[in-house]
């Protein structure tokens, strides 16, 4: 029997090929799309966890030591690098200080010492070197871009009293993110004795150590403990590893998870495309089963032979695979490093971490799949008597058996477990849990929808037949109506990523429209002018200036207070001029009203209204006052609510320095480019000030989120690409089932050319239903995802990217056009009568 | 045999002159046409018969525009379609020419009405209303026109397949053992149908068969040995033929 396999695989080598490219692509994409997803969580380990890297122990001030304020005692330092076992430690501080560089704008800098022990240090250095002596300092890379510093320039750093304390750039680096990276000001590292001279007395947050070689983290833990004493948290490497990355919490495991669940997805599509692929392939040859059971082998032969054929297939094509998944890693980031996205942007290196994981799931994938995928039509083959199954044609009623009632009756339970699943998302409160819920339940419904494809994928065919014109096309039509399930299959793969792409596109676009609709409200004002270093706010005398600049029609300076209230947890509030409310300042407002607001008076987040148990007309202690509530407002972007300028004032403890933030309204029918000119020269005149504008906000977000989809369409191309895959595999299998007829039609009259474009419509037939059905599906469910996300605060508007929708479709009818050609090629050089005469 | 046979007074609705069709190459060639010359009358039913491997088939292929040849000349009425490309030969067959073959006749997704004017919408020709009808009815298929083909016995396929053939009118209908699949009633309702045709419509039929039986009820059989024309026999009867290929060899 081993002898009739191999003959078997020899002989049907092309189909073999098509077949085992179908399971490699497959196993490419799952192990593809898990590379990446460790690659991902490794670099996130190391961006994130960076200030974690190579420490074996740390200390810190414990949660509720009362010395908690003034940090780890200066002495510390040098108790700990006398522990045995120590091989280095180094002190972690941060101060804050006004960098002023070329342009003599004062920034806010970040100042961090450079740890001495080399292991320690959380940065990587990109160019030059590391500060050594007292004056010379580094800066990190998106410092050098935004202040336009490079090696060899100065910079200043002003202290307390303003003195100014001069730097040479002798190098730059990258930093991990981090709580203080992500911090949006800029970053210098200096030599310890180079802090010292800025801010003297810094205090100490961490102190972390390397183990000499041969000690253990726990050993090391337990040496420092001793040697400090109590009343300190001691934690081993991994541990602080461990915190770090659970308290920059679930941005990157949101992008591990986001990938996992895209594994998920290509697990099934690759499943798919194999499926289908082994079922025409069995089906096909099911007189040959039929034959070599005539000449006496038994059912069980039969039944071996096939699925050792797919055992082989499986195992050759999954080798293929993995080293194809990895190639499409290392390829996606470089397009990803490349293009920018939320993981990429600075150079990271191409990682390929193989997991046995990994390799579990791609040959899990190609070889149970495939098998499993041969099990069904090989029995299916074996039962049929011998010399029925020598007589049968294609499409016979019995391959084309109606679609069962018992998948009927588990698409429908599934659709009714999905449905409940979705109101039950749609009634959380909380966003996250909300848009898990929601999007797990779409993905069952999916999964209902996927089941009843035979069902309605003919009638789709039809419909769309329908406004087909000409022969051929009317041909391609009935052809890939004709074994609905075979159709169905093929075009579930790209139904599935097609709903995913839109589904994604339809929630980041209405993301982004409400953003812009966001920005528009929350930014009545042309302008707003900030100050650019936190501890130097904008002062009055410069506030009152800016309303004397040209063309100014209306400013108002902010002013946050942060008071106390025996009711609240944080008591907050934001102080403007009564006659900006209603003009420069439009909160979203549920009850009361806003314009003419008093001293005295609050306009209260609705929220915290409640938790306060306040309503309108009574009173809301703040910092010894009590505010009379006169409206209350739905945004969160004011803190606990709206009050005068003068009330912030009072609750302010100490006398008014200046102003964060000012906002300016520009007289109707400026000229813009006019007016953002006069307004930047009298900005210069500050050292702090910052011009701020919506249209640039607006763009900054409108970015951030195209990089998000960026990302998408890149593993959306990988989905397309193999549903693709397997729409020219069923066709090419097609057309080889077909060769008689087509022989015939060719007889009858149909042209090379007719023939062809029969194919390319049918595939591109093929491709509308799973493109079209997709996009309706994953516009639903982009809809359902919006409204669950959406909670009576925060409101997305629904709204659909119908250009991204109208490419992807595009994408779809050119990619199956390419899909067709192969297959629509071989079928019109055959000659007609060789295909007549073929069995 | 190198003159034509053919008989006088009669209009030629297809003709090979010399005709050669070889295949293979070297010394596995096989000369499966070897200067074959024949005519075939309008108007008349043709029967093409021998043993297996006489070229029958071949040359029924080479004369419908289906196979090439390597030597010789073919004419369907006026057209010399061995001077033809693919393209023309395509549109002669749909235009000119019908076809019953032996099985798989009709496409499993069209339905029995769609199969019969397939070749009519593929030449973008309006089917006569009356025809049409004239045909279903007296093939009997009234009632079997919205079935598809796995819904029909062979017999009844067969007959959509010449109602597909009669129903544009070619100048010829070549049928490739048109009963070889069917039992012998059904084969001989199509074998009637076929004479039929040609007696009241004046079509022109030409059918390749290796049963003597199907042959006795054409006007006219051909027969063929060793791709070499071997004889013809006029107003066949069962007995002549099988004596006729006895003698052959067959």
């Amino acid at each position: 029997m081993l002898k009739t396999i191999l003959a078997g695989l020899r002989a049907r080598t092309a189909r073999l090929v098509l077949s085992s490219i179908a399971i490699a692509l497959g196993v490419a994409f799952v192990t593809g799309t898990l590379v990446l997803g460790d690659a991902v969580g490794e670099q996130t380990r190391d961006n994130f966890a960076r200030s974690a890297r190579n420490v074996d122990a740390a200390v810190h001030t414990a949660e509720n030591s009362p010395n908690r304020e003034d940090g780890i005692p200066a002495d510390f330092l040098q108790k700990i690098r006398n522990t045995p076992g120590v091989e280095g430690a180094d002190s972690r501080e941060f101060g804050s200080a006004a960098l002023l560089s070329g342009e003599g704008k004062a920034r806010n800098a970040l100042v961090q010492p450079l740890p001495t022990t080399e292991k320690l240090r959380d940065f990587n250095l990109k160019d030059g070197k590391f500060p050594v002596k007292a004056d010379e300092a580094a800066i990190d890379v998106k410092t050098a871009q935004i202040a336009k510093l490079k090696v060899g320039d100065k910079l200043k750093l002003l202290d307390k009293d303003n003195a100014e304390h001069a730097f040479t750039i002798v190098g730059t680096y990258q930093q991990g993110a981090s709580s203080i990276s992500m911090s949006g000001s800029d970053h210098v590292v200096v030599s310890p004795e180079g802090l010292r001279t800025v801010i003297p007395d810094q205090r100490v947050y961490e102190i972390v150590a390397v183990a000499k070689a041969g000690v253990t983290q726990q050993q090391l833990v337990a040496d420092i403990t001793k040697a400090i004493g109590p009343g300190y948290q001691v934690q081993t490497g991994e541990e602080l590893t461990q915190a770090t990355l659970a308290q920059v919490g679930d941005a990157a495991g949101e992008i591990k998870t986001f990938l996992l669940a895209f594994a998920a997805i290509s697990l099934v599509v690759a499943g798919m495309v194999i499926y289908n692929t082994f079922t025409i392939l069995v089906a096909q040859r099911t007189k040959e089963l039929a034959l070599l059971r005539c000449v006496g082998a038994n059912r069980s032969q039969v039944f071996r032979s096939v699925l050792a054929e797919a055992l082989f297939m499986g195992l050759a094509a999954s080798v293929l695979g993995l080293l194809g998944g990895i190639g499409v890693s290392a390829g996606l980031q470089t397009f990803i490093s490349t293009f920018g996205g939320p993981s990429g942007g600075d150079d990271n290196p191409i990682r390929l971490p193989i997991s046995w994981v990994t390799i579990a799931a791609g040959f899990g994938v190609g070889v149970v799949v495939t098998v499993l995928s041969a099990v069904l039509p090989a029995r299916r083959a074996t039962r049929v008597a011998p010399v029925a199954a020598l007589r049968s044609q294609p499409d016979s009623s019995d391959d084309v058996a109606r679609t069962g009632k018992v998948r009927i009756a588990v698409a429908t339970l599934i659709a009714l477990v999905g449905g409940a699943a979705v109101y039950f998302g749609l009634q959380q409160e909380k966003e996250e849990p909300a848009m898990f819920i929601t999007g797990g339940a779409t993905m069952v419904l999916l999964l209902a929808v996927l089941l009843l494809g035979p069902l309605y994928v003919p009638l789709v065919n039809r419909l769309f037949g329908k406004a087909l014109r000409g022969v051929p096309a009317k041909l391609a039509s009935a052809n890939a109506g004709r074994n609905p399930k075979r159709t169905a299959a093929t075009t579930a793969a790209l139904m599935i990523g097609v709903t995913i792409v839109a589904m994604v596109a339809v929630v980041a676009g209405s993301g982004r429209a409400t953003m812009n609709e966001q920005v528009d409200k929350r930014f009545p004002a042309d302008y707003a002018v900030k100050s650019n270093v936190y501890s130097q706010p904008l002062s009055p005398k410069f506030t009152e200036d800016l309303a004397k600049v040209r063309n100014v029609a209306q400013i108002a300076p902010e002013l946050r207070a942060f008071g106390e209230s025996p009711k609240l947890e944080y008591a907050d509030v934001t102080g403007y001029p009564t006659e900006a409310l209603g003009s420069l300042v439009r909160p979203d407002l549920a009850a009361g009203t806003l314009t003419g607001l008093k001293d005295g008076e609050i306009a209260m987040r609705e929220k915290e209204a409640k938790t306060a148990g306040v309503a309108i007309g009574s009173t809301v202690p703040i910092s010894g006052k009590d505010l009379k509530v006169v409206a209350l407002i739905k945004d969160n972007s004011y803190g606990t609510g709206i009050v005068t300028l003068k009330t912030a004032e009072s609750i302010l403890k100490e006398p008014v320095k200046g102003y964060q933030n000012v906002l300016v309204k520009l007289a109707p029918g400026t000229d813009i480019t006019q007016a953002r000119a006069d307004l930047e020269r009298f900005i210069a005149t500050s050292p702090v000030a910052v011009l701020d504008s919506a249209a640039e906000t607006k763009a900054e977000l409108n970015s951030q989120i195209d990089q998000i989809l960026l990302f998408i369409w890149a593993l959306v191309g990988l989905a397309l690409i193999i549903a693709l895959f397997g729409i020219a595999n069923t066709l090419t299998l097609s057309v080889l089932e077909r060769t008689r007829e087509s022989a015939l039609l060719r007889a009858l009259g149909l042209t090379r050319g007719q023939l062809r474009q029969m194919l390319v419509v049918e595939s591109i037939l093929m491709a509308l239903i799973g493109a079209v059905v997709g996009v309706l599906l994953g516009a639903g469910f982009g809809w359902l995802l919006v409204e669950a996300i959406s909670n009576s605060e925060f409101t997305i508007s629904f709204s659909i990217p119908f250009g991204q929708i109208g490419i992807m479709l595009g994408l779809a009818v050119v990619a199956a056009v390419i899909a067709a050609a192969l297959p629509a090629r071989r079928a019109a050089r055959n000659s007609v009568v060789a295909g007549m005469a073929e069995a | 045999m190198s003159a034509l046979v053919s008989e006088v007074g009669t209009r030629t609705a297809a003709a090979a002159h010399n005709l050669v069709k070889v295949y293979g190459k070297g010394d596995t060639a096989v000369r499966a046409l070897d200067g074959v010359s024949v005519a075939f009358q309008a108007g008349r039913f043709t029967a093409i018969m021998g043993p297996s491997g006489s070229g029958k088939s071949t040359l029924m292929h080479c004369l419908a525009g289906l196979d090439t040849v390597d030597g010789g000349a073919i004419h369907v009425g006026q057209t010399e379609i061995t001077k033809l490309n693919d393209k023309d030969l395509t549109k002669l067959r749909r235009d000119r020419v019908g076809f019953v073959f032996q099985a798989f006749n009709l496409l499993p997704t069209l339905t029995a009405e769609q199969n019969i004017l397939l070749g009519l919408e593929l030449a973008g020709r309006k089917p006569d209303k009356e025809w049409f009808d004239t045909i279903v009815d007296v093939l009997g298929l009234r009632d079997r026109l919205t079935h598809r083909p796995t819904e029909l016995s062979g017999g009844q396929q067969q007959r959509v397949a010449c109602a597909r053939a009669l129903v544009a009118r070619p100048e010829v209908i070549f049928a490739d053992e048109p009963t070889g699949n069917l039992d012998s009633r059904s084969g001989a309702e199509v074998l009637d149908f076929l004479r039929m045709s040609v007696r009241k419509m004046g079509q022109t039929v030409i059918m390749v068969t290796h049963d003597p039986v199907a042959a006795s009820y054409a006007d006219r059989v051909v027969l063929l040995a060793d791709g070499r024309l071997a004889g013809e026999i006029h107003q066949p009867t069962t007995e002549s033929v099988v004596n006729a290929l006895t003698h052959l060899g067959a």
